[in-house]
């Protein structure tokens, strides 16, 4: 990295001070030209590497579930350290009498004999805490990062969220969050680029009241003869025609735009003017919009050369203009210009930029007729930028040239001086015009937002354009809807009435619904109430923001956050990229710490996309800056539907039940062991063999889980994108709840008790065997630990829905493996084994009929218990996902009467009058199928043959709850 | 955990990788696993899929139940081969201290652990000097009351019966995982340079007369090394085979039991019993296992109707509720 500077002689001799800025940078890769040898200065070292500075900048992520994982195994730390001490202190109660402690049976040796009482205790209360320690289920970690590690491969996979044209799939950079994908509650999109296309089209500019539309384009392809202009408004007189060659010159100028002369480049921007092909690039795709609109109207822009820029006029000339400065975008100032010297010697600043950034700096022009034009323009949706310019004599130019020297040679606040030098060069301008450019919304972008509104997330947008032109697209969105009662929190109402007051009046507004609200929501009917959207800006943001220094600084944000609450939707525009990460962690540290998911295309948003639980990056058109940084990267906006509703879904459900499993697997391999110490004296005798100890979480159980952690699909992907308001029944971790969690546990304590106690009164004081031979102590724990091989096996069997042949080759497997390794582990002696303990035990065992009784009669009671809940609660209390699921299988049965005559009973405008109905399109297709089933005859109507798409919009009045279990 | 980090994303606002070639090859394969599209069972426990395995649960279990119960009430009967035990109570075998001290490779007939017994022996290891064979705690403890039983006759002496000292232990112990030392003829010999445990009264190779039963391959002492799971337990001492299929193999009668005894159980407030029982298929006498199918069974199938009536109101319930629409 370094600057390259004039030959050292000149410089020795001359010392001038000169700015090494972001201009000078030299990037890895960058090639030397032109010269012999560049003197360079190397900074950005060391920690403030790029990588580096990532790596700080990434924290860690971690997800709900993770942290439900780690308040469960404190939980079990507890409980371990419990066991362990009651099992010290009964050693020792029971011990109290000498002939329990040391019979002369079983005789000490020396050593232990005089071992301190205490030293002695402390190394039993170790001993127990090694015996029991397999209930931290160590391996449940391995097992999830393996999980989310290989799980994450089906979303790089997956077709459906591949992009032909641009040829990109999505991008996993993280995969410890894949599960936090369907618990998503809270979204905040960018808007440009993300929910629009960012290929922005020039629409049309208006100069000083005028308006003019370039012809219209047939396939991104200008048409030959194009360069006119459509006069809207009368012609301009003479001062108009300069003021609107002016204006061109503006926008041919005051830009960063690059050109590419390349022949060879078959890129998408080929300059549609006949002879040279040239490929306009710039970081910002508005203002190869511009460059390239006005070319339609006549001038085109060929190139910077030398410092002077060329352009070519409407009657073919080429002007030249010397590049004096150019005051580069930032999104604070929200402006831009430019300062150029004419050939004729005037100097000239060109501006441009938002309209709130240029207006306050406009002293003359049409300042009211292009406002309401700009206004127009934004409620369409379009991005709008205002042109002003000013002309400069010498000595103001020499002062903005000292003024900007100092500012860019300052070594500290460089950044802010420059702002305040900004500031004053670009003010009392003359307003020109302004121009409108279109950005069209991402394919499915309004779908895709409304499946996820109906998942409950709450959708929040938030971007740097104008209020008008963000609402406009949150319409075409559908984000609000005809209905949607707007509520502003803008700083123009801020500067009517105070915050205060606005807040105030604004929750009572809203709150005056939430007590309905709430009733209905019981319902799940709540969209059929008014549903509110707020508008906020980022003046009124950062005042809310503000602390106050009466000290009640929580105050407003408490109310702002209440208000936000109840709104389906928020917009946020005008907001500066710090902002949307402070946004973001606004609702982030809510009193309900909702889980926030940040999705954006653009550098700008990168910092609100670490802020978030979740970043999506969409590997968009402004870099790959959002997508790098992200934790996940789409292609597209619409693929998030499917990121969240299915493989997010997917994921909670499979490692919810991957983590509940694991502790519940681990406390019925660990009780039975507790329950022997009252039977062995306390004396830390295991129950079980090593090798089984070993091998229970490593080979027994550890694949069906794996499997079915990567392989489960409760309901399948279609009926998940299909009913988005599925989502619901896995919001806020409900899956590892602590009801849940403690209903895990003591099924796993239930089953411990009955595979040892049952194993006891199978054992108790009787022969087992038909031959009269006695069992051991290992034939006792090999049975209740093959009772819990296959109980533990054949619960997950229960739990499964999606049986691939993958499923049935690891589960049945396992068990086989068990059966297998048991007959070879005890059928042979180990000859590098001490101890031969397990010789042939599994065999005998298998050899008692008793034990097969025990084994067959000790699962089934083990099991029946989870069947009985499951079944119970499915019958009494579905969730919505168990309706998709019985419903799902009553399909195909039903196909033929699917379309019933009901469906021709509707009018066409229903919907609009009642959104809800499509809300429940799923639901009360399922009522008119069981309702009609039996007097509709197999054959199809013959006139409704086409009217498959009615069937979304049937009425339903009555509550979706009562209509289920028809089909049982 | 990071991944598929690709140089390709490394250039910086690079313009998104060039369509043609490269755009075929990142496009994923649409294959079935891939996709998540494998075919797939997909089972849903509904009240109506589970409610006949209640019933079926049901209609198995009892019948088994009722059959085991008889079963288990018969054996009292003495017919067929009788086997005798001996029983302890309070006698913890299972004591970790006590279960690991032995050495499978000594008592495996290996020459080196014979004479240099395994360190978890302690401190049945050694004794003046010399190795203990067999070592470790369970074989000094074994137990070494001798029972021996008499039909009383009407008139005239006891009659002996006959116990069969073989049989008694798994026949895998005895043929593999008990073997004498190598060496010659001498029993005694092999064992050379060893010492009897502590509490033993005679050595290992004077623990019956046949040599085929003598030395560790002694059933007695097999059995006793096999460690009991619970305090309570008993183990099998002899057996008293049945002669022809006419008599049966004891006789209605008076019959006395004597016990030489050598076992102290009074220090760890232990009893002693013996056991006289006659072997069905399943083993022993347990109510147990009868008891608990036939209350399974019978639980399943109560549940069963009771998912039943549940199932068939909640249908009518929500019958009417479809009717109102």
């Amino acid at each position: 990295m370094g600057h390259a500077t004039s030959p050292p002689p000149a410089w020795m001799e001359n010392p001038a001070i000169k700015p090494l800025g972001s201009e000078n940078l030299l990037l890895r890769g960058a090639t030397l030209k032109n010269t012999e040898k560049i003197f360079g200065v190397a900074i950005y070292t060391g920690m403030e590497t790029k990588m580096a500075l990532n790596y700080q900048s990434k924290s860690q992520k971690r997800s709900a579930v993770e942290k439900s994982m780690n308040a469960f195994l404190i939980v079990y730390l507890c409980i371990l350290i419990s066991k362990a001490l009651i099992n010290t202190v009964l050693k020792y109660v029971w011990q109290s009498e000498p002939f329990r402690d040391e019979p002369w049976y079983n005789q000490k040796t020396e050593s232990e004999r005089q071992r301190n009482l205490f030293l002695k205790a402390f190394t039993d209360f170790l001993a127990f805490m090694v015996l029991f320690n397999y209930i931290i289920p160590v391996s449940m970690y391995v097992t999830v990062e393996m999980q989310k590690f290989l799980g994450s491969y089906f979303i790089t996979w997956d077709e459906d969220m591949f992009d032909e044209e641009t040829g990109e799939g999505p991008l996993v950079n993280t995969s410890d969050l894949n599960e936090e994908l369907g618990q998503v509650e809270y979204i905040f999109t960018d808007k440009t680029g993300t929910l629009t296309e960012n290929n922005m089209e020039f629409k049309e500019c208006c100069i000083e009241g005028h308006v003019y539309v370039p012809h219209v384009i047939c396939n991104g392809q200008v048409l030959p003869e194009s360069s006119g202009i459509d006069m809207i408004d009368s012609s301009p007189s003479v001062n108009g025609r300069e003021r609107e060659e002016l204006f061109f010159r503006a926008l041919c100028l005051c830009h960063t735009v690059q050109v590419k002369d390349d022949d060879s480049v078959d890129g998408p921007r080929k300059s549609p003017d006949g002879g040279k092909s040239c490929v306009y690039i710039s970081s910002s795709p508005d203002e190869v919009a511009l460059v390239e609109g006005v070319q339609r109207l006549g001038f085109t822009y060929l190139r910077l050369k030398d410092n002077y820029m060329e352009i070519l006029n409407r009657e073919n000339h080429i002007e030249r203009f010397e590049l004096l400065e150019i005051l580069s975008f930032d999104s604070v100032r929200r402006r831009m210009s430019v300062i150029v010297k004419s050939a004729t010697g005037e100097i000239y600043l060109f501006c441009k930029g938002a309209d709130s950034s240029i207006f306050p700096r406009v002293i003359e022009g049409k300042v009211d007729q292009i406002r309401a034009r700009v206004e127009r323009n934004a409620v369409e949706g379009l991005r709008t930028l205002c042109v002003a310019y000013k002309r400069l004599i010498q000595e103001e130019y020499e002062g903005i040239c000292k003024l900007l020297q100092a500012a860019k040679v300052a070594l500290q606040d460089r950044e802010k001086k420059l702002a305040e030098a900004y500031e004053q060069i670009e003010k009392d301008l003359t307003l020109l015009g302004a121009t409108a450019v279109e950005d069209r919304l991402q394919e499915k972008a309004a779908d895709t937002i409304e499946a996820l509104q109906k998942a409950g997330i709450k959708v929040w947008v938030l971007t740097g354009d104008k209020m008008e032109t963000a609402a406009a697209t949150c319409y075409a969105c559908k984000l609000f809807r005809r209905n949607t009662q707007l509520l502003e929190l803008t700083t123009k109402r801020i500067e009517e009435q105070s915050l205060h007051d606005v807040l105030f009046e604004l929750s009572k507004t809203v709150l005056r619904h939430s007590g309905t609200l709430t009733r209905d929501n019981l319902s799940g009917l709540s969209a059929d109430m008014q549903d509110y959207g707020l508008i906020i800006d980022g003046a009124a943001l950062s005042l809310i923001m503000k602390p106050r220094e009466d000290g009640s600084s929580g105050n407003y944000r408490e109310l702002f956050l209440e208000i936000c609450r109840s709104c389906s939707a928020v917009l946020c525009c005008r907001m500066a990229p710090l902002q949307k990460a402070q946004i973001v962690k606004l609702i982030k540290f809510s009193k309900e710490h909702p889980i926030t998911l940040a999705i954006g295309d653009g550098a700008n948003d990168v910092s609100m996309i670490l802020e978030a639980h979740v970043g999506i990056g969409v590997i968009g058109k402004e870099g790959r800056q959002a997508a790098r940084n992200s934790d996940y990267a789409i292609p597209k906006f619409k693929h998030l539907k499917k990121m969240l509703l299915v493989h997010g879904h997917f994921y909670y459900i499979r490692i919810s039940e991957l983590v509940q499993y694991f502790f519940y697997k681990n406390v019925c391999f660990i009780f039975p062991q507790f329950l022997y110490q009252f039977f062995c004296g306390f004396s830390q005798q295991t129950l079980y063999d090593t090798a089984y100890l070993t091998l229970y979480n490593i080979s027994f159980t550890s694949l069906p889980i794996l499997l079915y952690s990567l392989m489960e699909q409760h309901v399948g992907i279609d009926v998940l994108k299909r009913d988005p308001t599925l989502y619901r029944d896995v919001a806020k971790n409900a899956l590892l709840r602590w009801r849940v969690f403690i209903y895990w546990t003591l099924l796993g304590l239930f089953d411990a008790l009955v595979f040892f106690f049952g194993a006891y009164f199978v054992f108790e004081n009787t022969t087992v065997t038909s031959n009269g031979q006695i069992f051991g102590n290992w034939t006792f724990g090999t049975l209740v630990f093959t009772v819990m091989v296959f109980t533990v096996t054949l619960k997950l069997a229960l739990d499964t829905h999606y049986w691939t042949w993958i499923n049935h080759f690891v589960i049945w497997g396992s068990l086989l493996f068990y059966v297998v390794f048991s007959l070879l582990w005890g059928g042979v002696i180990w000859p590098f084994l001490n101890y031969q303990r397990m010789y042939y035990v599994f065999i005998q065992m298998l050899s008692s009929g008793p034990a097969w009784l025990a084994i067959v009669l000790l699962v089934t009671v083990s099991l029946l218990p989870d069947v009985l809940k499951k079944v119970l609660c499915r019958q009494l209390w579905p969730t919505a996902t168990e309706r998709v699921q019985q419903n799902g299988c009553a399909q195909p049965r039903d196909r033929d009467s699917e379309f019933t005559p009901l469906a021709s009973l509707q009018s066409p405008g229903y919907q609009s009058t009642c959104p809800s109905a499509a809300w429940y399109s799923s639901h009360s297709q399922q009522v008119t199928l069981t309702a009609w089933k039996e007097k509709v005859s197999t054959e199809p109507p013959p006139t409704l043959g086409g009217s498959r798409h009615h069937c979304s919009s049937i009425p339903s009045h009555s509550c979706p709850r009562s209509r289920v279990g028809m089909l049982v | 955990m990071a991944m598929n980090y690709n140089a390709k994303d490394e250039v910086d606002g690079g313009p998104p990788c060039a369509p043609g070639g490269t755009a075929k090859t990142r496009r994923p394969d649409n294959t079935a696993f891939k996709q998540q599209r494998l075919p797939a069972w997909q089972p849903i426990l509904t009240a109506g899929t589970v409610l006949p395995i209640f019933f079926i649960i049901g209609l198995i279990f009892i019948p088994i139940g009722i059959g085991i119960f008889v079963t288990s009430n018969n054996i009292r009967e003495i017919e067929g081969n009788v086997f005798m035990y001996y029983g302890l109570s309070n006698f913890y075998q299972n004591h970790r201290r006590y279960v690991k001290s032995r050495d499978d490779s000594q008592l495996n007939g290996d020459s080196s652990a014979l004479l240099n017994p395994s360190k978890e022996c302690e401190p049945y290891r050694r004794n003046e000097d010399k190795p203990i064979a067999p070592c470790g705690a369970i074989a000094n403890s074994m137990f070494n009351d001798t029972l021996e039983l008499f039909l009383i006759g009407n008139d005239s002496y006891p009659i002996p019966i006959a116990l069969k000292k073989k049989g008694i232990a798994w026949w895998t112990d005895k043929n593999v995982k008990f073997r004498n030392p190598p060496g010659g003829d001498n029993l005694e010999e092999r064992f050379k340079g060893t010492t009897k445990p502590v509490n033993w009264l005679k050595p290992v190779y004077m623990l019956d007369s046949d040599p085929d039963n003598n030395g560790f391959i002694n059933e007695d002492f097999i059995v006793w090394m096999r460690t009991a799971a619970l305090p309570t337990f008993r183990k099998l001492y002899r057996l008293i085979e049945r002669k022809s299929d006419l008599h049966p193999t004891l006789p209605a009668g008076r019959y006395s039991l004597n016990v030489t005894y050598n076992y102290p159980v009074h220090y760890f407030d232990g009893r002693k019993r013996m056991i006289l029982s006659t072997i069905s298929w399943m083993g022993g006498k347990n109510p147990f296992l009868g008891i608990a199918y036939i209350a399974v069974g019978s639980i399943s199938f109560l549940l069963g109707v009771v998912l039943l009536v549940i199932n068939h109101k909640y249908r009518n319930s929500s019958n009417t509720a479809d009717i109102t629409i």
